[in-house]
């Protein structure tokens, strides 16, 4: 189906989703979808439905309606080859067999990994890399019941992304890690992100998200309430001028300003990215608006979220 | 398949309720060997070494072992959904048929390992009364332990592994059994409990018409010494074992975990 080439189609598709336990709706007609190398992050109050709607992206929940697509293939009807590129930590943290090593379970996800249809071997030299990558090499050989809540999380996104995936699905990776370790967890996913692989990941840390997420959905009471650009959103600028709303139509003219608004005494802008601001102000000046200031237009995804959250 | 299997048994091996069972199974026989009103209970003097196995299969069979295949296969769903480990399991590339197959095969090669290992320990312990031509039964053949005449080592081998076959065999209805609940229930002692308390039930229906006790399974859990003609009972106990394994794998094909 997917023939190399062939327009892109979305790493993960998820199309009316609802989930019902009894009578009480948890999920109600959840719309995503996340291209390749695309960020996605997942966020929300709790009991939201975050869990939820990860356990039926990968296929251990079965929606009451609606359909999830990895790769183009439905999880729920062709569940092992939908799942053959898919990473994923489903609970934080992460569980593994307490009898068995590090270095043993992951040997045994590997081995499982192996078993896709066309399934690739994964080395013994992956499972170290990886464990190196985690910073868990003094760990590898020690049994899972001996590791920390912190080292058993680094285990799972090592787990996560020993078979190099294309779809990575974390619910909370970051929950139990030190300031290191979460920043570790960020810089991997980046990494995976910028390889081509597509990411969803839920999480609590806005404002450490907001730096290298695309894409963020806010969920509150199974309703995907709102879905925010970030890549949009970061490529605003703002100009200090003495007359914002003649700043702002003089911008407009200029090809690469995508849109404009004002919030006097600002004029923003959403230029390609920074490399439009010296020709901003170079125009500025020729339409004789007098620039004051120009600094990028910081989005403040928390009081963004708590304004759509209290309104929801 | 075969990576599943292996994952099973390793944990099967691993875990704790297996291995105590494993090991009242071996030693069982030896206590029983020695004794000291054996033969007063039996009723028939215990003269060969190749008497120890029907000995402590009869004794094992109707509750010790149904109860260790009970809690242990229980324990392969139980502890796996407790320990949070099933999910990461199935996140990976593998269909759920296969997961809960390769449990199965497991589960049904449990009863296998008890008495097998039942077996060796009562080998073990009929060592002191040795193992040459005797006049008597095994207790698994014709004439029961009394037998028919006498009994070549040969033909008492025989008698013992087919005896023990068929109690193997007959035990994996349970295992079916065990597994289905677990499944149903994701929880170890609901689902023992539930598979003991199927059995009982089973057992107390005796009150009812023979031609309703002979499809039950409890009905035949004499198989192993029995000398008539044992095809029906046999093919019963299959259908039995397919039938709940069955249900177990379509029970899991469409569980939330
Ligand atoms: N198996 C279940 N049965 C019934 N209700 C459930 C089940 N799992 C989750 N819920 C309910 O679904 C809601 C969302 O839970 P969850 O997805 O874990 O939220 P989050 O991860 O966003 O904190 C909660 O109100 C929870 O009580
Ligand atoms: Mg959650």
């Amino acid at each position: 189906m997917t023939k190399q080439g062939a327009p892109a189609l979305p790493a993960i598709e998820v199309r009316g989703l609802v989930k019902r336990y009894g009578s009480n709706t948890i999920l109600e007609d959840v719309h995503l979808t996340v291209k390749a190398g695309e960020v996605y992050a997942l966020t929300g109050p709790n009991g939201a439905g975050k869990t939820t709607l990860i356990r039926c992206l990968t296929g251990l929940a079965f929606p009451t309606d609606g359909e999830v697509r990895l790769l183009g293939r439905d999880v729920h009807t062709d569940g092992s080859r939908a799942r053959a590129y898919l990473g994923a930590v489903v609970e934080a943290p992460a569980k593994f067999y307490p009898q068995f090593t590090g270095t043993q379970n992951l040997q045994t996800h590997a081995n499982l990994a192996a078993m896709a249809p066309g399934g690739r071997r994964v080395s013994r030299d992956r499972i170290r890399e990886v464990l190196a990558l985690l910073e868990l090499t003094r760990m590898a050989d020690r049994k899972v019941q001996e590791f920390s809540l912190g080292q058993r999380q680094r285990l799972g996104v090592a787990s996560a992304i020993l078979a190099e995936p294309k779809v990575l699905i974390l619910d909370e990776p970051t929950s139990g890690l030190d300031p290191l370790g979460i920043g570790l967890i960020h810089r991997i996913v980046t990494s995976l992100a910028t390889s081509g692989c597509a990411v969803i990941l839920s999480t609590h840390h806005l404002r450490e998200i907001a730096t290298y997420a695309h894409t963020v959905g806010i969920l509150t009471g199974g309703r995907m309430v709102d879905t925010v650009d970030l890549r949009a959103r970061q490529a605003a600028y703002r100009f200090r001028v003495d007359d914002p709303v003649g700043a702002a139509s003089a911008l407009e003219r200029l090809p690469f300003v995508r849109r404009v608004s004002t919030r006097t005494p600002y004029a923003i802008a959403y230029l390609g990215g920074e490399a439009g601001v010296p020709d901003a102000l170079a125009h500025l000046s020729n339409e004789g608006i007098r620039v004051f200031e120009a600094s990028p237009d910081h989005f403040d995804l928390y009081e963004y979220y708590r304004e759509r959250v209290e309104q929801a | 398949m075969l990576t599943l299997i292996t994952l099973e048994f390793l944990k099967l091996l691993g875990s704790r309720s297996a291995r105590l069972a494993l090991i009242v199974c071996f030693v069982l026989p030896l206590l029983w060997a020695f004794a000291p009103r054996l033969e007063v209970l039996m009723k028939v003097a215990v003269v060969s070494g190749w008497q120890i196995p029907a000995i402590s299969i009869g004794i094992a069979v109707q509750f010790l072992i149904p109860l260790f295949i009970a809690v242990t296969v229980a324990e392969m769903i139980g502890t796996e959904v407790s320990q949070g480990t099933l999910a990461p399991l199935l996140l990976r590339p593998v269909d759920r048929t296969t997961v809960i197959a390769s449990k199965l095969v497991v589960a049904l090669a449990y009863p296998v390992l008890l008495v097998g290992v039942t077996v060796i320990g009562s080998l073990l312990a009929g060592i002191p009364r040795g193992y040459g031509e005797f006049t008597g039964g095994t207790g698994m053949g014709p004439g029961l332990f009394v037998g028919v005449g006498t009994l070549t080592s040969n033909q008492a081998l025989a008698e013992v592994l087919r005896g023990s076959g068929l109690a193997a065999l007959m035990l994996m209805p349970i295992a079916a059994l065990a597994l289905l609940f677990g499944v149903l229930l994701l929880n170890t002692a609901a689902a023992a409990l539930a598979t003991f308390a199927a059995l009982n039930l089973m057992r107390l229906l005796v009150v009812f018409p023979e031609t309703i006790q002979r499809v039950l399974l409890t009905s035949h859990l004499n198989l192993y010494a029995q000398q008539t003609d044992i095809t029906q009972p046999l093919i019963l106990l299959i259908i039995y074992t397919v039938g709940f394994g069955l249900m177990a794998v379509f029970a899991f094909d469409r569980r939330d975990i």
